[in-house]
């Protein structure tokens, strides 16, 4: 009875050949390299993109949602963006392709074109499993990026910014950061739109934290309403590491972010603050999942997301507990203020649960606008706009209190207050 | 409270062996071959004496069935299931239309007796101060006798099984059989609208009170016998019934299969109460045997101001796959789902709710504990939804689990889809252990770890007791700690 | 300054009537008591005057400085001068109270055709307004009511109303939860306030307010209308014999 015929190419998926077909020639790469790409190009037209019959993409199905995907050459040219973070180290990823790879103090850095040429690195080019069509479409496409390495106990003064700009066509890059023992950075990495035209990004970034390093990372997601944007970031903690991830999605048509943790050293935490802006008929989906692994390891994460217009938003997060990781503490929450009725959000927290001396809770919501708050504030002469935009800021504004730069949350603070005012 | 010091005693009391209700009846039985086909299809509605449409619905199922995958996407994992060898259909030799209890096999009505079911109304009203329940009981595939019959026949209540429906009232079941879960719902749910064999029927009346409560005992006897029953419960407007459902099983190596269809109807301001206590055989130690529960249940908020309300005690099984689900059709109407589910050895439950949020004003309310030890798997599946014209829709959920030792799973997955900026949903889960320090407290006040754990249990539930009739919550209150025996130490 | 000529209005969900005919003039300058037991509509009538959605006006009108302010909105309301004073301040989470306070002010201005207040300004004045009303600096960094007690809820309510400086200000139970000292401080607030050209209107139950803040004039209101009107001393009146006799003399 599990007879399953293989389905037709949908556009998307026959672009994406077609697409491969045409730079195949100019990927970077020895040819083991290319026969691994030719292997997971295979594989797509084999499987197709995912559907929502795929659990890990039930609300975003990505098979139906992605009608096309644009040629693989850029439209215009891209130039890199004043920073939005203060004094920082910009490593600008034009059209998918590197700049100069730039140093500061403890910090190396090489292009990930010079690491594809070099030879054997289709190791590192893997996805995270069958239904990993990110890391398939990354891996199989993925012509440049940088890779940074932190020495120990290095402290990176200014904030690192990594600046992907993209005018139409199709960029697939890849970050990977190396945060060696008892090193500290915050990295802010910046995905941007320049020019008319609508492009295909797929961005992959793997973290490595060795023992007690301590890393920041934005993901500051504003391409334009008509870009699709497939994001992926992996993080491995070591014994006594933090990160602390905050994405902020102010853009896209479609978007999809997957952040994919393993908290696998003893003592390691792990948090994440989401803040979702969806306006328009976009499509944003967040996907987290968390594996706690080792003892005494803590995660948490907040998640808020703000719908409007016809957008459709979608949340799903899975903390796993493995037998090993006692003591584990996990908190996650995903609050919503869906705002239209033609708006639509999807929320999948998911726990699953194999140590016994555990804590882990998770939480969500689906709410409008108290009535109650909005008639306070208007009573106050505010007005009616004004009120909803000040209850609005005041859902997400609180998340990004807990950046430490506090120069960097006023920025990004204020990039929530112009959306805002362009949206409510 | 009584029912913690009864719990106490009833574990105390346990042996090596936990599940008493494992005997075998040895009774001569009426069997159709082995195997699932046409034939047998035919075979089963000839027995039954159905109407030529009755049969052409469970022919049209079988064959949308044989185009159909078995779903995968559940946490539980088991081998293949032969569907060819299995017996489809098996009834008491004596067992064919008994008028009266004198004419029912002793054996039989020794069978219930030994699983504490009296079904001598005499007996029932001879129970010390005990409500009457009325009880249809099924054996193996089919209703062996219903009591109270004539007294609800006084109120206007039909609650017979749903053979003898067929029979007795056609045109109700033709109405409404189906049209809650359709027989192209999923895999078992068409399984079981091809060759269901009995199970019960009710209809209450417009503006009627049920007496009393009805309830029906399920029991799989026969070896290798899949248990495909259909309940169909229709209440009028204004009506209200209050239902319960047991099940038990014989102890067999051999796993057994158990495919239901529950399907409620709710008209204008009726009131339907649906409580379960589930205790299949869960199969043994090593995991062998026991009952594959692969269970289709829904009720449908037809009217305005409706209400269905699902309670279950889930204690059984060795894979538990079962959704008790709320269509909020109706403007005002209210769901509401009340669960324990315990898991101990091997065994695997994958259980939740649906609440479909169509009409305005819809409210649910869905209240989830679970409990896993040993080394088995308990996963709450639940899905929450408000269509866009769902105006002011509300749910909270309340999802709690509790891990006993640390070779077990407890897993917890909502599925929340929000349409319409008026909807409001809360959602809350939380797994942890019996802490230490409410453990600690009770044994330092002389209790024992294992009643310590089955008091704090006891009030980790609590919430969903007192949702259950109160005969039907002291019994749940004693099979959980039944359940849990031997989890610790 | 304000006029309500034969009110009536209801809970639009319900469709319950609570004001019924409603009549009351208040003069610039004056402070007027509005007393009644419970459930005789006097929130309702602050909810009324201050524009809630969820209350219809179903007859009659409110006149404001000669014009019926019945179309407006709740801020076109607050831009003209009427202020409400919460009798159950809301708690907003993530809305900094200097934040709302500042958006507060400068939002009227604007609607006035006034400058907004630059910053420096608008801090040192609230630092001012605040000290006057013992009010900790590190009230203000907290989110708008947010952990507030009772006595501070009721103090930031009297705060901005020292800010807006509007014309009529409508305090709804403002000394439900105060215990005496706080009952002071904020009586002592109001009195700041009164002036020539502003009008007060006191709701209150009991007399225990109008002993710090003494009204011109007192009316006592029941089921929806005020049955008797008067000075000061039928304030008095009523603590010492209840409600039940007027309500027996009305009837």
């Amino acid at each position: 009875m599990n007879i399953q015929s293989k389905p037709t190419l949908t556009p998307a998926e026959q672009g994406l050949i077609d697409a491969f077909v045409a730079k195949v020639s100019d990927l970077p790469g020895d040819a083991e390299l290319t026969a691994h790409r030719d292997r997971l190009i295979a594989q797509l037209t084999e499987t197709g993109l995912p559907s929502r019959r795929i659990e890990a993409w039930h609300y975003t199905d990505l098979r139906t949602l992605l009608k096309s995907v644009p040629g693989p050459q850029p439209a215009g040219a891209a130039d890199a963006l004043p920073p939005i973070a203060p004094n920082a180290l910009i490593l600008p990823l034009l059209q998918g392709t590197h700049v100069q790879p730039a140093a500061a103090d403890g910090l190396t850095c090489t292009s990930l074109q010079e690491r594809l040429l070099a030879g054997g690195a289709s190791e590192t080019l893997q996805p995270l499993g069958r239904d990993d069509a990110i890391g398939m479409i990354n891996s199989a496409f993925v012509t440049d990026g940088y890779v940074m390495s932190l020495d120990s106990e290095a402290e990176l003064a200014p904030i690192l910014e990594l600046q992907a700009v993209q005018d139409g066509g199709q960029a697939h890059g890849r970050f990977e950061f190396e945060a060696n023992a008892a090193s500290r950075a915050t990295i802010l990495e910046r995905h941007a739109r320049s020019g008319d035209s609508a492009g295909l990004t797929s961005s992959v970034s793997v973290l490595k934290l060795a023992e007690n390093a301590d890393l920041t990372w934005i993901i500051l997601q504003d391409r334009g309403a008509d870009d699709v944007h497939l994001g992926q970031l992996r993080a491995e903690l070591a014994e006594g590491a933090r990160l602390r991830l905050f994405v902020i999605n102010t853009g896209g048509h479609l978007v999809r972010q997957e952040v994919v943790v393993k908290v696998e050293g003893e003592g390691a935490h792990f948090d994440l603050r989401a803040i979702n802006l969806l306006a328009g008929q976009g499509h944003t989906d967040v996907t987290l999942s968390i594996d706690h692994s080792a003892p005494h390891t803590t995660s948490e994460e907040v998640v808020r997301n703000v719908v409007l217009d016809r957008a459709r938003g979608v949340f799903q997060g899975q903390i796993r507990v493995a037998r090993e990781a006692q003591k584990t503490d996990a908190q996650m929450a995903c609050n919503t203020l869906l705002l239209t009725d033609e708006g639509e959000f999807d929320a999948k927290p998911e726990l699953e649960i194999f140590a016994d001396d555990v804590i882990c809770a998770h939480g969500a919501t689906v709410i409008d606008l108290d009535p109650a708050h909005l008639f306070y504030l208007t009573a106050r002469g505010i007005s009616e706009k004004v009120a909803r935009q000040l209850l609005i800021n005041g859902f997400v504004d609180e998340l990004l209190d807990e950046l430490d730069n506090e120069e960097l949350a006023d920025v990004l603070k204020r990039r929530v207050e112009d959306w805002l005012d362009r949206h409510v | 409270m009584p029912a913690v010091q009864e719990t106490i005693d009833q574990v105390r009391q346990i042996d090596v062996d936990q599940y008493k209700y494992g005997f075998e009846t040895i009774i001569e039985t009426d069997k159709a071959p082995k195997g699932l086909s046409e034939d047998i299809i035919r075979f089963i509605s000839a027995k039954k004496q159905e109407p030529e449409w009755m049969l052409e619905w469970r022919l049209a199922a079988y064959r949308r069935w044989l185009t159909m995958e078995e779903p995968s996407w559940a946490r539980v994992d088991y081998p293949q299931i032969d569907f060819q060898d299995l017996y489809y259909y098996s009834a008491p030799k004596t067992a064919a239309g008994p008028k009266t209890l004198d004419e029912v096999d002793p054996e039989l009505l020794a069978t219930y007796e030994k699983l504490g079911i009296p079904l001598r109304e005499q007996e029932m009203l001879a129970g010390v101060q005990q409500s009457k329940i009325a009880v249809d009981a099924v054996f193996d595939s089919v209703s062996v006798v219903t009591t109270f019959k004539e007294e609800l026949k006084k109120a206007g209540v039909i609650f017979m099984s749903i053979s003898e429906a067929l029979r007795e009232h056609p045109e109700l079941v033709r109405k409404y059989i189906g049209s809650v879960v359709p027989t192209s719902d999923n895999f078992y749910a068409t399984l079981n609208s091809a060759v269901f064999t009995d199970g019960s029927f009710v209809y209450v009346p417009k503006g009627v009170r049920c007496p009393m409560e009805l309830s029906t005992y399920f029991r799989i006897n026969d070896q290798n016998t899949g248990q495909f029953e259909r309940t169909l419960i229709i209440c009028e407007e204004g009506a209200y019934v209050s239902y319960l459902e047991g099940c038990t099983a014989p102890q067999r190596d051999e796993n057994q299969l158990h495919a239901a269809v529950v399907e409620l109807v709710a008209l204008d301001d009726a009131e339907i109460k649906y409580s379960t206590v589930q205790n299949w055989y869960p199969g043994d130690k090593e995991g062998k045997g026991g009952i594959y529960n692969f269970v289709t249940k829904r009720g449908d908020c037809r009217g305005r101001n409706s209400k269905i309300s699902w309670t279950q005690v889930e204690t059984g099984s060795a894979i538990t796959w079962k959704y008790p689900s709320c269509i909020l059709r109706g403007d005002n109407s209210r769901g509401e789902f009340y669960s324990i589910a315990v898991s101990n050895g091997h065994q695997q439950i994958d259980s939740g709710t649906k609440m479909l949020h169509l009409g305005k004003n819809t409210s649910s309310r869905i209240i989830s504990k679970g409990i896993s030890a040993g080394q088995s798997n308990n996963t709450y599946r639940g899905q929450v939804s408000a269509h866009r014209k769902a105006a002011n829709a509300r749910n909270f959920t309340q999802c709690d689990s509790l891990l006993i030792g640390d070779r077990c799973g407890a897993h917890t997955v909502p599925y929340i889809e929000a349409k319409n900026a008026s909807a409001q949903f809360e959602h809350e889960a939380t797994t942890s252990k019996i802490s230490d320090d409410q453990l600690f407290y009770c044994l330092a006040r002389g209790i024992p770890e294992e009643e310590a754990i089955a008091l704090i249990v006891n009030g980790f539930v609590k919430d969903v007791i007192q949702q259950l009739p109160m005969e039907f919550a002291v019994e749940a209150q004693k099979l959980i700690g039944i359940s849990l025996e031997g989890s610790v130490g | 300054m304000l006029e309500i000529k034969n009110l009536h209005a209801r809970i639009a969900e319900s469709g319950t009537e609570i004001i019924r005919g409603l009549n009351l003039k208040v003069a610039a300058g004056e402070v007027a008591a509005i007393m009644g037991p419970n459930g005789s509509g006097k929130s309702t009538l602050s909810y009324v005057l201050a524009g809630r959605d969820g209350y219809e006006v179903t007859e009659g009108d409110i006149l404001y400085n000669g014009e019926s302010i019945l179309d407006l909105e709740p801020s076109e309301r607050a831009a003209k001068g009427i202020f409400l004073a919460f009798q159950y301040p809301v708690e907003i989470p993530g809305v900094a109270t200097m934040q709302f306070l500042k958006v507060a002010i400068n939002e009227q201005r604007k609607a006035r055709g006034e400058e907004e207040l630059k910053t420096p300004d608008f801090i040192r004045l609230v630092r001012e307004r605040a000290a006057e009303l013992k009010i900790e600096p590190e009230m203000l960094k907290r989110a708008l009511n947010v952990g507030f007690s009772g006595g501070e809820k009721k103090r930031a309510e009297i705060l901005q109303m020292k800010l807006l400086e509007p014309n009529l200000c409508v305090l709804d139970e403002t000394d439900s939860g105060l215990d005496i000292d706080a009952l002071k401080i904020v009586a002592d607030g109001v009195n700041a306030l009164r002036a020539p050209d502003r009008a007060i209107i006191v709701i209150t139950h009991y007399q225990r307010l109008l002993e710090h803040i003494v009204p011109d004039t007192v009316h006592v209101l029941y089921q929806g209308q005020v049955i008797k009107s008067g000075d000061k001393s039928l304030a008095s009146e009523l603590e010492a014999h209840g409600y039940a006799d007027i309500i027996e003399a009305a009837a």
